[in-house]
């Protein structure tokens, strides 16, 4: 059930059940519409529509104030948007914020799987406290981090102190705002890599790393025959899943610095929220929504090939 | 939970006992020790950390004067000092919130799951694909057009428009998750009642249904956090102060510091606890199911 790509089995053989001989037959075709409509036009209405809605309000000049009196602007938003560079140093600071939270989540996630698959006195305590994060709320993640961060009583800048380095405003120095986040990121979200892998790693049977033993191979070149080629599919998958929830991420870096200080955490999912509730230009929010909307695609297609590619190289 | 944890580990134990293997391991025992003790003190430190600042007393919490180990004595103030932030309305929201969001998500994903697993039609592979693709869709770039569309629906500022915009969201992981558990459970069992004449609704109420409880209950706990976490339409939809859930509730105390911050800190870990204790519990099918609905095609 993990992360394997699972055929359902009994695509078929359902549909002969037969509630009752062939004049049923109708409801028989129809009855499975009955059970996934629901699911379906509920995703229409509430997912579907409002897509469709946000690139229409895109090419409108709508005030937030009046969400249904946009008067129509053509690509108005889109060139303005291309033509300054705010909407790169959004995209920019999208692609820094995703690259350093995944590279730093799957690298010290993959690490302490690594370690905590090898047998020791109180392994399952620091399990437990290693997982924690995952479940804390974000909200509360924030007002932890927050406080760990603040400039003039915050305990980061205690611990720092005793190395002689001044006092420093994390969120509120550009220096820092993007590693402040991405730390406050990494905490949170490592600890789903580490369960996956995890998982992973404690399905590799203990056969292989015996054969390899006998072969007299050493811990790296075990690693590199036997636990890697084991794991990597998983890696590769929880690596594109971190990629997609981090270019999505919003309450983190919102919350700490609202994509302050100077734009520098300035995502896109941050930049539409900016534009259509602070400026309340939803046409202008719109546009960013679906320039990243792209983006969030262009990584679904990816994922959806590579998953397409090793299905079929399992089968 | 320590059951839990024992067992993947009896199951390999004799192996790794014969093994001894110098191949399982991969650093050297003081390199490990160490770098397990860095995890753990970045993995815990905040979380003590709120701990210690709910437990202290506000004047120490400025000019760096808040002391490293918790005031214990001050567990039993704990009462007095949340007080202060109307937090207890604020949760009961919050359950109203999560509650909503699990039932209606669940009722959608048992019918679609069932579907998707025991029937073959026409535009299956759409609807699944549907399924699939909406969990990409990024909340924040939905909101906007939401808010419009629930601004001319006059749903804005209630818990129930806020239930069924955050459904929308919860329920593909569940369907997921839900389709998985179905495929597992062999088709003889429905054809047995199949064959006694049993209506498919009865079926999968009364026959499918109590075997994949398991699995309805992860998705339960999934939904019902996902719920309880959510922040961005919740401060998006709702502006009175008395309808927040606490996701917004403590969100309004980050970077203002007139209400006492050890009153807020102690908010927040009862906001927190909860998620905490539940997500020992059942965080082997939490994590399974997550990667499921995700994974899946």
């Amino acid at each position: 059930m993990t992360l394997r790509t699972s055929i359902s089995p009994p695509a078929v053989a359902p549909t002969q059940i037969q509630d009752a001989p062939s004049r049923h037959h109708m409801w028989q075709r129809i009855s499975p519409y009955i059970y996934i409509g629901p699911a379906v036009i509920y995703l229409i209405i509430f997912m579907i529509i409002p897509v469709v809605q946000g690139i229409q309000l895109s090419f409108t000049k709508t005030p937030l104030v009046r969400p249904d009196g946009g008067t129509g602007v053509g690509l108005d938003n889109y060139t303005r948007l291309l033509s300054t560079p705010q909407f790169y140093n959004s995209l920019g600071a999208t692609i820094l914020y995703t690259a350093a939270t995944v590279i730093f989540a799957v690298a010290i996630g993959a690490g302490a799987a690594l370690l905590l698959n090898q047998a020791f006195k109180g392994r399952t305590i620091v399990r437990a406290i290693i997982t924690l994060p995952w479940a804390v709320p974000t909200v509360a993640t924030a007002l932890i981090f927050s406080w760990i961060f603040n400039r003039s009583d915050g305990v980061l800048n205690e611990v720092v102190g005793v190395f002689g380095v001044g006092q420093q405003g994390w969120l509120v120095d550009p220096k820092y705002g993007m590693a402040a986040v991405v730390l406050t990121s990494v905490w949170k979200v490592m600890p789903l890599v580490m369960l996956v892998v995890l998982a992973s790693l404690q399905s590799i049977p203990s056969e292989l790393y015996e054969a390899t033993r006998m072969d007299g191979a050493g811990a790296l070149e075990t690693f590199k025959a036997v636990t890697w080629p084991h794991i990597a599919p998983t890696v590769r998958v929880v690596t594109l899943l971190m990629t997609i929830w981090s270019i999505r991420r919003f309450e983190i870096i919102y919350l700490l610095t609202g994509g302050g200080p100077v734009d520098s955490t300035n995502t896109l999912v941050v930049n539409v929220y900016r534009q259509a509730f602070s400026n309340q230009e939803l046409g202008r929010a719109a546009a960013i929504g679906a320039l990243g909307l792209v983006l969030s695609l262009v990584v679904t297609v990816v994922y959806f090939m590579m998953e397409r590619r090793n299905a079929a190289k399992e089968a | 939970m320590a059951t839990q944890e024992a067992h993947p580990v009896t199951e390999h134990a004799p192996h790794k006992r014969r093994l001894k293997a110098p191949g399982k391991r991969n650093f050297s025992k003081p390199v490990r020790v160490l770098m397990l003790a860095a995890l753990v003190l970045f993995s815990g430190f905040p979380l003590y950390w709120m701990l210690n600042t709910a437990l202290s007393q506000d004047s120490e919490l400025y000019g760096q004067a808040q002391g490293w180990w918790p005031h214990w004595e001050r567990l039993a103030d704990l009462g007095d000092v949340i007080g202060t932030v109307p937090i207890f309305k604020w949760l009961t929201n919050s359950m109203v919130i999560a509650g909503g969001t699990t039932l209606l998500s669940l009722i959608f994903a048992v019918l679609a799951g069932y579907a998707l697993s025991r029937f073959k039609f026409y535009g299956k592979g759409a609807a699944g694909f549907l399924l699939f693709a909406t969990q990409m869709l990024p909340e924040a770039l939905l909101v906007v057009p939401i808010y419009a569309l629930f601004a001319s629906l006059g749903l804005l500022n209630g818990m129930g428009g806020l239930i069924l915009a955050n459904v929308a969201f919860t329920m593909p992981v569940s369907v997921w998750i839900i389709k998985g558990a179905i495929d597992a459970i062999p088709y003889e069992i429905e054809e047995a009642a199949a064959v006694d004449g049993c209506p498919r609704v009865t079926i999968l109420s009364l026959v499918l249904t109590p075997l994949i409880l398991p699995s309805i209950a992860a998705a339960a706990v999934i939904n019902f956090f996902d719920g309880w976490n959510e922040f961005l339409l919740a401060k998006t939809f709702i502006a009175e102060r008395d309808l927040w859930p606490a996701s917004v509730g403590l969100a309004s105390f980050i970077g203002q510091y007139l209400t006492s911050l050890n009153s807020v800190m102690a908010a927040a870990l009862l906001f927190t606890l909860p998620a905490l204790i539940f997500f020992l519990l059942v965080q082997r099918r939490i994590v399974s199911g997550l990667t499921a609905g995700s994974v899946k095609g």
